[in-house]
């Protein structure tokens, strides 16, 4: 008698009356497209793409730039792409115009009952493909990089977009296009075609690096990768045949033009199953072999974030005014209420203009893939029918009964139910909850950022009247610019040698020049010099800097570790160890890299670092946070870092934190400057026996 | 959380998802991490395995993302924006944080209360 609708999970009486006028409600409605209009509509699609890849075909001709090559034939294989898409498309739609127009009888209620489902929005982002470089990439072809332009083509239906172009060379782990795309127009059946395309990427195909003269006599007989790629620049081109569904193929000609040709590397299908509010992995189809100039070693997998947004959660799938009455409640006590149906609930709200205004509404009630619906009996006293909306809430089953002005009105709620619940069940997890979907704001171009190659790049060599001034004379001039200027702590190891003393007062280097020449530091295995005269404050500062930061110390890495607490020595144990050895001296040439990733490590300022290193007497290090400010971070905020710094029971009140401190030397300092202070922190950074702490 | 060497560390998540602010030129989360592969995990005070060398959130700002997103100190951070955070340096996972060009961060946080909670409602602790 009772049938339920297994689809739909609302209960009519099969044969009953409100079944049969729901039927013929649905026939009346049922709108047979206007495929007419469509049809237009792709043509002229299909015209302006052509009329771009005309465009983008002058435009490679004409361009000498590699990268407005690349550029150009990107946008050539996007609208190849779209162009053939549409082509099918419009074949699909002449088709089933056709079969439309074979006359149907109206009382086959079969293909009445097809619902279809509602569309919805599918985004993905944040795509990203890991790379698995051989070594052996890294340590043959010191001088040629082997470098490949790619970018992802994403087609859903009928859309197609691509995303920004990406150059890709071994220095690079993942390929990452930071892109989000929508699609607008997806049914729950969707399937995501993402295809990474690749172009090898470089200019001279005879010889990396060679002088000109040489290329020119190498040119007449190419090896054999110079020549594979040679040929596979050449690549002829192709022409890509559309068919007409049966009538005579034609031929799409694709034009050959010079430049750079985009090939197929890899791709995937993505389709509802794979969508999810968050990360997820895929696997790749990889085409294409090592051989091919286009390669790319790629792990096999591609990690994006894909979501969707169903129309029945964004949008008022229905909405109108109905009376509520729940159950158990009192049975006169009918709410009016203005409801709407979005999502996972409905809405209702006191009154029409509520729902614009933003006004909580009055009562919600869920509408889920749990929810029962079914329409009761003939109300005696009502015109039109009811409809019992149940809940089950942590084991109680709430009912609410709904009624509405007129018969149609429960029509049109009860379709409204049906249909809402048929595109739950196909859209299955994207109804849960609403994913979100967000597009970047524009947002102007970042400022160019120097490439973070080697410092070399950053450096402004000035000429300098003094032509035997070394690069550690241009070091010592960068690091006043980074305004590295007093005097600054010394590293650990020369701590040991002023044990003795205390009490040093922090004072400039000048008072303290004559007091010190009788030590004999315990100097460590290299002496650091410095190249520049000590007379000056502020060089001897940078001479501290630069001899402490660069003195290998007993340990292997360049840059020496520094502890930093408040009070440690200043000038006196600086000068200490520079007096003994004199002054004028000759230009000590320190690693040249040791002294530059000094300079990329100060550079930074905000970020934290490492320091591979163990300093050599090691007293036992306690944490302690201690705050600070980083020289080149603009950061309003505190940047907190917890140093594990060598203590003396003494100079206990300069600890804070958690950690209690354990005794080793006994300094005792007295508050240094902001400049003192920021290198001091780059310093306990570098330490690793530091517990790092970043703000972020 | 555990952790046995040699097989995949399983760990009941959260997903926290935090929009960055823009204090002047800077996106900030308004929190402080701390750990990573090149630290000593000894001197974390949060983890519980002291040979655990993942990042850790050692300090929340009061009123800011991070707090509203409630994220919350000693939690461990398992992912950002699908990178992974348990096998990076510490400079690696701050990188990850602080993108320019991403406006919300996406983490899979773990913490020993959502153990807790989930071995609570198995039934393993017997309910008061």
């Amino acid at each position: 008698m009772f049938c339920r609708n297994q689809t739909a999970r609302a209960t009519v009486a099969r044969g009953s009356a409100l079944e049969m006028e729901i039927r013929r409600g649905k026939f009346i409605r049922s709108e047979l497209q206007d495929a007419r209009a469509q049809d237009s509509d792709i043509q002229k699609k299909i015209d302006h793409e052509i009329r771009m890849r005309d465009g983008a075909c002058k435009l490679l001709a004409a361009c000498s730039q590699r990268d407005q090559a690349l550029e150009a034939a990107k946008s050539l294989q996007t609208c190849s792409t779209r162009i053939m898409t549409y082509m099918s498309e419009l074949q699909r739609m002449k088709e089933a115009q056709v079969m439309q127009n074979v006359p149907r009888r109206s009382s086959d209620a079969g293909p009445l009952d097809e619902r279809m489902p509602c569309k919805g929005k599918v985004a993905i982002s944040d795509l990203r493909i890991p790379l698995m470089w051989k070594d052996t990439e890294y340590f043959k072809n010191k001088g040629e990089l082997h470098r490949c332009a790619v970018f992802c083509l994403l087609q859903l239906g009928g859309e197609i977009f691509d995303t920004d172009m990406v150059i890709v060379d071994r220095t690079l782990t993942d390929i990452c296009f930071d892109n989000t795309i929508v699609f607008n127009e997806a049914s729950p059946g969707f399937e995501l075609r993402v295809e990474l395309f690749s172009c090898c990427s470089e200019d001279d195909y005879s010889a990396g690096s060679t002088p000109r003269k040489l290329a020119s006599k190498l040119s007449s007989s190419l090896g054999r990768s110079a020549g594979k790629k040679l040929r596979a620049a050449m690549d002829p081109g192709q022409c890509s045949l559309v068919s007409n569904g049966g009538a005579a193929p034609f031929l799409l000609p694709v034009p050959a033009v010079p430049g750079p040709k985009y090939h197929l590397l890899a791709h995937t299908t993505l389709s509802l199953s794979h969508v999810q509010d968050n990360f997820r992995t895929h696997d790749l189809t990889i085409s294409g072999n090592e051989e091919c100039s286009y390669w790319l070693p790629l792990y096999g997998s591609v990690c994006c974030r894909l979501v969707a947004q169903p129309r029945c959660m964004t949008q008022q799938m229905m909405s109108g005014c109905l009376k509520v009455k729940q159950c158990g409640g009192d049975p006169q006590s009918w709410t009016k209420v203005y409801a709407v149906l979005k999502g996972t609930s409905l809405f209702c709200y006191q009154q029409q203009e509520d729902v614009e205004a933003n006004v909580e509404p009055a009562f919600t009630i869920g509408i889920n893939k749990e929810t029962r619906i079914r329409a009761s009996e003939k109300d005696p006293h009502s015109k039109a029918q009811n409809i019992c909306v149940s809940n089950q809430f942590g084991g109680e089953e709430v009912t609410h009964t709904l009624t509405t002005e007129s018969r149609e009105d429960t029509h049109r709620w009860m379709e409204a139910f049906w249909q809402h619940f048929y595109d739950m069940s196909q859209w299955k997890q994207c109804c849960d909850d609403l994913m979100k979907i967000e597009l970047p704001s524009p947002r102007k171009p970042a400022p160019i950022t120097p490439k973070q190659g080697s410092l070399y790049h950053e450096m402004v060599i000035e000429s300098s009247n003094d032509l035997s001034s070394t690069v550690s004379d241009i070091l010592a001039r960068r690091m006043q610019e980074l305004e590295l200027r007093s005097q600054l702590g010394t590293s650990l190891t020369w701590m040991s040698v002023f044990e003795e003393n205390n009490t040093k007062p922090a004072g400039f280097p000048r008072h303290c020049t004559s007091c010190l020449s009788g030590h004999s530091p315990r100097t460590p295995h290299r002496l650091p010099r410095s190249p520049a005269s000590p007379q000056r404050c502020p060089r001897l500062g940078l001479l501290s800097s630069d001899a402490s930061l660069t003195s290998d110390s007993d340990s292997h890495c360049s840059t020496s570790p520094c502890c930093h607490r408040h009070g440690w020595p200043e000038p006196s144990s600086n000068l200490s160890l520079l007096s003994s050895s004199p002054f004028g001296l000759r230009p000590r040439t320190l690693s040249l890299d040791a002294k530059l990733s000094t300079l990329r490590g100060r550079g930074y300022g905000g970020g934290t670092f490492q320091c591979p290193c163990q300093p050599p007497s090691s007293s036992l290090l306690t944490p302690l946070p201690i705050t600070s400010r980083s020289p080149c971070s603009q950061r309003s905020t505190q940047t907190t870092l917890s140093c594990s710094s060598s203590t003396s029971s003494n100079s206990s009140s300069n600890s804070e934190g958690s950690h209690s401190p354990e005794s080793s030397q006994g300094v005792l300092f007295s508050r240094p400057s902001p400049a003192r202070r920021s290198l001091r922190n780059l310093r306990a950074r570098l330490d690793p026996r530091n517990w790092l702490q970043s703000q972020v | 959380m555990s952790f046995v060497p040699g097989q995949p560390v399983t760990a009941v998540v959260q997903r926290i998802e935090i929009q960055k602010l823009r204090q002047g030129e800077n996106l900030i989360l308004g929190f402080s991490i701390g750990g990573g592969i090149d630290q000593d995990p000894g001197q974390n005070p949060f983890s519980e395995d002291k040979t655990d060398k993942g990042i850790y959130v050692t300090r929340i700002t009061p009123g800011g993302p991070a707090e509203v997103a409630d994220l919350r100190i000693g939690d461990k951070i398992m992912q950002v924006n699908g990178w992974d955070m348990t096998m990076v340096t510490h400079d690696q996972a701050r990188k990850k944080l602080t993108k320019k060009k991403e406006d919300v961060v996406r983490l899979l946080i773990t913490r020993k209360s959502l153990e807790q909670a989930v071995n609570q409602s198995k039934g393993k602790y017997p309910r008061p």
